[in-house]
């Protein structure tokens, strides 16, 4: 490896985990309380995650019993490959071409593969943020369950370093190639966002699959586990030919340190190196052409509309222009669209869709939802109030603002501008989500006007403080250091702080809700939640009123 | 207009002190120049005026407003224009115009007939309707430049205005300033460029390492160095003492 190259990692490194700026806090002992929250956050994660593995356990029972015990090992395989990969495309997406350092590099005299170099293996740090969770269950498993012995674990280390090489090549060249021939000028945002919707139905076309699998298997309750195990060996063998090397990967850690033990293991990491390789060939013929189109931005330069300008420039409420400029970079920034637009969409697509698709597996639950239509309401206003949370607008909206901070601070504009503006567009998106799973819903259970205002109304409502509690929390931590668009909203952990937070509320009413409902009907539990979601909006505006007057002030 | 006193800002821990205890006064209708060599704290102090960075110490006040403790009031009687035009790249112009009118709350035909008048001024009329990113270092600079003068205000600051913009558009600008000055408005700004500040300032103070060495008009600050010729000579010897 060359100085430049070792030199480009270190700093991408740097700047993706913000290495230096931490030491810098450690040292300086400042932002230590909004670091202990990180450290919070990761912990509460914690107990659901315990849960994951027990369930992972009884999986890995009903493996043994069929004697299929390395399937075991290679649905975890597969599983942290598959998700690599699907993370990996929008990682690479915005890494490689969205990037604010890239303006900077391409001047330099450096190759293009040492920039894709440099970057991939800053993607591999990360993505073993998302792998490692998800392998290390299934590895410690087999291993105790099986009683292993130390070439199993010599292989597992092998085998978890180099696991996400090969999804992260794969992912790399096809949006290489994809960037390579969608750079058609002024209409290349738009050609991105179509196919990222056709990649998330993709997405949704698979979870559907599972979906059914998985409910086929509960009907016959007898032996869930078991069931799921088998078909679960058809899926792998379906899904399993676009990544052959899970199945390496497995095969050399059941079989230790034989000779086929060797010989998958070095299939397994070799692949990887070998893809690797050929991918940093690939980048060097066509990842310029790609990222300088990307930089390159098309105007008329001198053929606008002089004319018509002057009639457009006209004065209009500070609050709907404060919305209208977030939608406005939401809309034209494909990362921010794909996250937020993807968090409201996918949760009533997916639902309506796998209700359609789910065939007799759901009639019973079609009944049950046709004689308690109260829970069907009371479940849509809190799917609906969720939006606020997981369109993640409210908590990255002032992360969002990055380097263009300085613009908000020194203009004269009031918190009820900011609160209720940022509120606003994030509402728009909750009131788009909550048309699309009100419109799901009518197509499997016929619902009544009244129904549907109510809904919509409350669960719109409801959102509205959920939508301040993110807010709140990227205030007291606004993330604006961020180098690309992706890490404003992907890599920032307000969002899942706020999840956290409005998690408990959501699960709070639903609660509430679910003891009132017996005794005292929908209508004194939707009083309730009025008083609830008035309280809760007017005590986080006076807070965020408060927060955002001084935190204004005294950030630096 | 604005009245500066004991304005203080350090960094780690106070080892390193930014600012050092500065004060200074910009009167109504006068173009101030603050001068310093690189990293002498100009930016920090303008960052200061104009709400970016909280001082330690010191009083910042603004017809007697004082800008950390009635920030809305003081803030909408500056405009501010940054060394590096980091603004929406993915507005158009005419949208990032538009941003701004409202936050000032600008009504909508002193904004057009500013916003037409000032982009026509800076020649950017006909690349309002394209996305920012597409503009040049120069297009921004002009752009925020509009925006910024758009709500007429009573001081204008700019940091190192000049960079970035082409010899037309910087007589422009001082064309700009000396006429909002005779309306009784007041511009404070940073230069490197001291012919600049030579020709277009009405008094000028030097800042070197936080420190305020010479203030002045041109003819008190020649009086303070042993070379007159320029200012440019009394930069260097003043700042080469320190």
């Amino acid at each position: 490896m060359n100085n430049k190259l070792l030199s480009l990692i270190r700093t991408d490194l740097n700047i993706t985990f913000g290495l230096s700026s931490i030491a810098y806090n450690l040292k300086n002992k400042k932002k230590l309380l909004p670091m202990a929250m990180i450290g919070l956050a990761i912990i509460s994660l914690l107990p659901s995650y315990l849960l994951m593995i027990r369930a992972l356990g009884s999986f890995y029972d009903a493996f043994r019993q069929i004697g299929q015990q390395s399937y075991f090992l290679h649905v975890g395989i597969m599983s942290a490959q598959m998700i690599v990969f699907v993370l990996g495309m929008m990682y690479v997406m915005s890494k490689y071409y969205f990037s604010n350092d890239l303006p900077q590099l391409v001047p330099l005299p450096i190759k293009p593969s040492q920039i894709v170099g440099s970057k991939f293996v800053s993607l591999m740090v990360s993505e073993y943020l998302t792998s490692l969770p998800i392998i290390l269950p299934f590895i410690v498993i087999y291993g105790r369950g099986g009683n292993e012995g130390l070439p199993y674990w010599i292989m597992s280390l092998i085998t978890v370093v180099t696991l996400p090489i090969l999804p992260l090549v794969l992912a790399s060249v096809l949006i290489m190639v994809f960037m390579k021939y969608t750079n058609i000028k002024s209409k290349k945002d738009l050609i991105r966002v179509i196919s990222a919707v056709f990649f998330i139905i993709f997405i949704i076309f698979v979870q559907i699959k599972i979906n059914q699998l998985t409910s086929q298997n509960l009907m016959e309750s007898e032996s869930f586990m078991f069931n799921l195990a088998r078909d679960a060996n058809l899926l792998l063998n379906q899904i399993g030919i676009a990544f052959p090397t899970a199945m390496w990967g497995a095969l050399a850690l059941s079989n230790g340190f034989s000779p086929s033990g060797i010989l998958y293991i070095l299939l397994f990491a070799g692949t990887g190196v070998v893809g690797y390789v050929l991918m940093i060939l690939l980048a060097e013929r066509i990842f310029f052409d790609g990222l300088i189109g990307n930089i390159e931005v098309s105007a008329r330069k001198g053929r606008g509309r002089t004319g018509d300008s002057a009639g457009r420039i006209r004065a209009g409420n500070p609050i709907i222009t404060m919305a209208k400029k977030e939608l406005l970079m939401i809309f034209k920034t494909p990362v921010y669209l794909m996250n937020s637009v993807g968090g409201v969409i996918i949760l009533p697509v997916l639902l309506a869709i796998s209700m359609l698709t789910g065939g007799e597996a759901y009639e019973p639950m079609k009944d049950m939802i046709m004689e308690n239509r109260e829970v069907l309401v009371l479940g849509s206003i809190g799917i609906i109030a969720s939006f606020g949370i997981l369109n993640s607008l409210g908590a990255t909206t002032f992360s969002r603002e990055g380097t263009n901070m300085w613009i908000q601070r020194t203009l004269p504009i009031r918190p009820k501008v900011q609160i209720v503006g940022r509120t606003l567009s994030s509402i728009s998106l909750q009131v788009l989500g909550g048309l699309l799973l009100v419109g799901g819903i009518y197509f499997i259970v016929p619902l009544r006007i009244h129904e549907v205002i109510i809904i919509l109304l409350f669960g719109v409502c409801a959102s509205i403080p959920l939508t301040m509690i993110g807010m709140a929390v990227d205030i007291l931590r606004p993330m604006t250091g961020w180098t690309n668009p992706q890490q404003a909203m992907k890599q920032n952990l307000n969002v899942i702080i706020s999840m956290a937070i409005g998690t408990l509320f959501i699960f709070g009413a639903g609660f509430l809700g679910y003891i009132l409902l017996p005794n005292y009907g929908i209508w004194t539990i939707l009083g309730v939640y009025a008083v609830i979601i008035v309280t809760a909006t007017g005590l986080l505006y006076k807070l965020l009123e408060n927060m955002i007057s001084s935190k204004f002030i005294n950030m630096e | 207009m604005l009245k500066i006193e004991g304005l203080v800002k350090s960094y780690n821990k106070g080892e390193i002190r930014a600012v050092d205890n500065i004060g200074l006064e910009v009167r109504d209708g006068e173009i101030f120049g603050f001068l310093g060599p690189n990293g002498a704290g100009k930016t920090t102090t303008i960052k200061m005026i104009v709400g970016l960075l909280r001082p330690d110490e010191g009083e910042i006040l603004l017809d007697g407003i004082n800008v950390w403790e009635d920030p809305m009031k003081a803030k909408s009687m500056i405009s501010y224009v940054p060394d590096n035009p980091e603004i929406y790249d993915r507005l158009r112009g005419i949208e990032y115009l538009n941003f701004i009118g409202d936050m000032y709350g600008i009504p909508t035909e002193e904004r057009n007939e500013k916003a037409m008048q000032l982009t026509k001024t800076f020649n950017i009329e006909d690349s309002l309707d394209d996305i920012i990113s597409s503009y040049s270092h120069g297009m921004k600079q002009k752009l925020v430049l509009t925006a910024a003068l758009m709500s007429n205000p009573d001081l204008f600051i700019l940091d190192e205005p000049m960079v970035g913009l082409d010899p037309k558009s910087a007589f422009n600008l001082k064309e700009i300033m000396r006429t909002m000055c005779n309306e009784g408005k007041s511009v404070f700004f940073s230069t490197h460029v001291m012919e600049v500040a030579e020709k277009l300032c009405d008094r000028i103070a030097i800042i070197n390492k936080g420190k305020i060495i010479a203030m002045g008009t041109m003819e008190e600050l020649r009086k303070t160095a042993q070379e007159k010729e320029s200012l440019e000579n009394i930069f260097l010897e003043l700042t080469e003492n320190e």
